[in-house]
């Protein structure tokens, strides 16, 4: 799948909100198609380092995206970040045609309209998500996974690299969650790369081919059977932090 | 029948007719972005404010629509500017702000010997109004709703989720500047309809009227606009034929009928529809 080239670099990423240290030193590089679970405690920054990443926070350190070093918002469009379910107005009077077009924003000028090309990719983009056809549901009548499926059509119809999710698994019931695994899954093979938070320890270790360890800064990267290890846990959630897998 | 003929006898009711028409139209295409933005708060103190613009102009001799229009302005300037302050929340600015521009209103027209009341502009004199103000709110409140349709995708953008908007493009700020300066727009036109008080009334009950019942953007759009000159129109008539004040009594039958569909909706609205989590 990779030729070894980073699709997302990052290096001694730190933010700070205000003498608050949120995160040090973050630096990892990934790969294309990599399907990638973060874990950490709550408050560890997880969503911090998403949001750095994405140029949302004021940040130290270097972020390249496809070998481009980024300075604004301009410079990421190739990644999509995918809020945590409650930062988003959910009934806010928006179909899910009009979501998913949200994505092909990047590709025109303020003042143009979607074209038809765009409604078409629209359109491909919620089938390969399983969603054919929802376009014009209002985005209330969907269920939360089905949710989160709708976001991914619209980092698809970003033609995004890299989709940051952020606890996209909470609150989702267990045959849905393996649902947006095989969706994940889809768009991995096809060269997408997506980093997942999730605080479902059993869930990182069965399906994911890599885990990042937050806590203020990274304290474990490699296969799930290397990052969840009793040390790197316990230096993530704190002493006896091992047991939580075993929970 | 002459019931509802007998209003529109006069000429200067049938230009109070059309001004509130205008409010009624223009006020509910920004208000819809007022309400799902939740800046009712901001078009509150943008409505007493342009006050301070009205007295000022009073006083000069120079028409009060154009007052009010600078004083909007001047709120919108000093709101962007004072918001980067980050040790006060924003609606403890807009309140500062609002009151500050309120005050200097109400102070210059008290001072004021001309015999003009306080109430006329903030409840409105809407049989007043002249083929001067006419024209000057349909070019204002034209221009409003030009702009409005013109920017729909990148306010629905910025209004839904602000971060994916700033990924893919859309200046954000800029957009926000933009709808505060269109609020100042809304209060402007709605001044001889119902006066400064009683403006944000027309900018955000119509359109969350059509909140509680649109599916989508442009339901709710078209809805605000609907209900909007529905209740200018029905306000302006009960009141020529109870003898009330205009702007009070458009207010009032706006508030009756965002109450009537409220009600209607509520079983709509029970804890049952809430989202399934699977």
């Amino acid at each position: 799948m990779s030729d070894g080239t980073p699709i997302l670099e990052v290096e001694h990423l730190g933010v700070r909100y205000g003498t608050t240290e949120a995160l040090f030193d973050v630096s990892f590089t990934v790969q294309p198609g990599e399907l990638i679970g973060v874990i950490g405690p709550n408050g560890a920054g997880k969503s911090t380092m998403f949001k750095a990443i994405c140029g949302l926070v004021n940040h130290t350190g270097v972020v390249e995206v496809n070998g481009v070093h980024c300075h604004d918002h301009t410079d990421r469009m190739d990644l999509a970040y995918i809020p945590q379910r409650n930062d988003s107005d959910l009934n806010f009077p928006i179909t899910v045609g009009e979501l998913v077009l949200a994505g092909r924003r990047r590709f025109r000028t303020w003042w143009a309209r979607p074209t038809a090309e765009d409604r078409q990719i629209a359109s491909d983009s919620l089938a390969r998500v399983f969603l054919p056809g929802t376009e014009s549901k209002a985005l209330t009548e969907l269920s939360g996974g089905q949710l989160q499926r709708a976001y991914l059509a619209r980092a698809l119809a970003q033609h995004a690299s890299v989709v940051l999710l952020d606890e996209a698994l909470s609150g989702v019931d267990q045959p849905t969650t393996l649902e947006l695994f095989d969706v994940f899954q889809s768009l991995a093979a096809e060269g997408t790369a997506l980093l997942v938070a999730t605080h479902d320890l059993a869930l990182a270790r069965r399906r994911f081919s890599r885990c990042l360890a937050v806590n203020g800064t990274l304290r474990g990267d490699g296969p799930p059977a290397d990052v969840l290890s009793a040390e790197v846990l316990d230096a993530t959630f704190g002493s006896g932090g091992h047991r939580a897998l075993a929970d | 029948m002459h019931w509802l003929t007998d209003p529109f006898q006069a000429e200067f009711m049938q230009r109070a007719f059309l001004a509130a028409i205008i409010s009624g139209t223009v006020a509910p295409v920004v208000g819809t972005w007022v309400v799902l933005r939740r800046m009712a708060n901001l078009g509150d103190a943008m409505s007493h404010g342009t006050l301070a613009g009205v007295g000022l102009a009073f006083a000069a001799g120079v028409n009060v629509l154009i007052g009010a229009m600078g004083a909007g302005l001047l709120m919108a300037v000093l709101l962007l500017v004072f918001s980067s302050n980050r040790r006060l929340g924003q609606e403890t600015i807009i309140t500062v702000l609002g009151t500050a521009f309120f005050a200097i209103g109400v102070v210059v027209i008290s001072r004021l010997d001309t015999g003009v009341e306080l109430t006329h502009f903030l409840f409105g004199r809407v049989l007043t109004v002249t083929w001067g103000d006419i024209w000057l709110n349909l070019a204002l409140g034209g221009g409003a709703v030009v702009v409005v349709l013109v920017l729909f995708g990148e306010l629905r953008l910025a209004t839904f989720d602000h971060v994916q908007a700033e990924q893919v493009g859309v200046r954000v700020e800029l957009v926000q500047a933009v709808l505060v300066l269109l609020l100042a727009v809304v209060v402007v036109v709605s001044l001889r309809a119902v006066g400064t008080v009683m403006s944000v009334t027309m900018l955000v009950t119509p359109a969350a009227t059509a909140r509680l019942l649109a599916r989508n953007l442009r339901q709710m759009t078209v809805l605000g606009v609907l209900f909007g000159v529905g209740e200018a129109v029905t306000g302006l008539m009960l009141s020529y034929h109870l003898s009330a004040a205009p702007g009070a009594t458009i207010g009032l039958v706006a508030a009756a009928a965002f109450a009537v569909v409220f009600a209607l909706t509520l079983p709509r609205r029970m804890p049952h529809h809430h989202r399934p989590l699977g």
